[in-house]
């Protein structure tokens, strides 16, 4: 595997999709590679700040009790 | 009949063990799929619905997770989007690979780095980047990079060919690279001449 083929499947690689023997190959390059290795990191690292913050930790309060609630009303009419 | 529960009552309970501490990481796909708090509690909540309806059902031992989402995703595209064609490109397309890494360098993304101009921005920012995507591409990003389903987990939801979703994946990464350095610009986070 060469730099170019090892930046193209990135994105394979940090999806965890790729296949087992493809991804020892991979690695040793990166191993070997610090520019690869670079990219590699930063990629990896974009998508931790993309998912730490889209993540959403303000759940409205009483969204548990209204579903509860409407389950209770989808009990009571069932037959 | 595939039900397994012997009583409403033992359904009830399964429910309420299984789905709904999946709900708060619902509500905020939902988020980031509606845009809007209020439609996103509309959606979590005939999801969740939906979901009691159909439990008596759905297989234990198979994936809830991704069961939900499918719910979810449907429910989002049947009631609350907006109709409108979907476009076919997406801003990213004529970009070149790396673009982001080529503009800002190795150590943008890097954690409390002091050049972290990207972990450096406000959630806000990077949470309008990404729901500036083209619905198609938005959804491929946020359940593979903030939900962290696999391509084929993605493929069920979303009701595509693995093919696709790695295309969506791919484009709309690039995207919210084109919409994230757009944004650090507009907020003066690094100097034009970089």
């Amino acid at each position: 595997m060469d730099c170019s083929e090892v930046l193209i499947q990135v994105e394979l690689y940090l999806d965890q999709e790729m296949t087992d023997v493809n991804c020892e190959e991979f690695k040793q390059h990166l191993g070997d590679c610090s520019p690869c290795m670079d990219r590699a990191e930063f990629q990896q690292s974009l998508r931790l700040i993309i998912a730490k913050k889209c993540k959403c930790e303000d759940i409205p309060a009483d969204l548990a009790q209204k579903i509860l609630a409407s389950l209770d009303a989808e009990e009571s009419t069932a037959p | 009949m595939a039900d397994t529960d012997v009583t409403l009552e033992a359904r009830r309970m399964r429910f309420e063990r299984d789905a709904m501490p999946l709900m708060p990481s619902l509500y905020s796909a939902a988020l980031r799929m509606t845009r809007n708090p209020s439609d996103a509690e509309d959606v979590v909540q005939e999801t969740f619905l939906r979901a009691y309806r159909g439990f008596g059902g759905f297989q234990e031992g198979t994936n809830l997770k991704a069961w939900l989402y499918r719910i979810l995703t449907n429910t989002f595209i049947n009631s609350y989007r907006k109709k409108q064609r979907e476009p076919d490109t997406v801003s990213g397309d004529e970009m070149e690979e790396w673009f982001l890494y080529d503009k800002l360098g190795p150590d943008a993304a890097t954690p409390s780095a002091e050049s972290s101009v990207l972990d450096a921005m406000p959630d806000e920012a990077v949470q309008a980047a990404l729901e500036s995507l083209p619905e198609g591409f938005r959804m491929a990003v946020l359940l593979a990079d903030v939900e962290g389903f696999s391509y084929k987990e993605i493929a069920e939801i979303l009701d595509v060919p693995i093919g696709t979703v790695m295309s969506r994946l791919h484009r709309g990464r690039k995207a919210l690279e084109k919409a994230l350095w757009d944004t650090v610009r507009e907020r003066g986070l690094v100097s034009d001449g970089l």
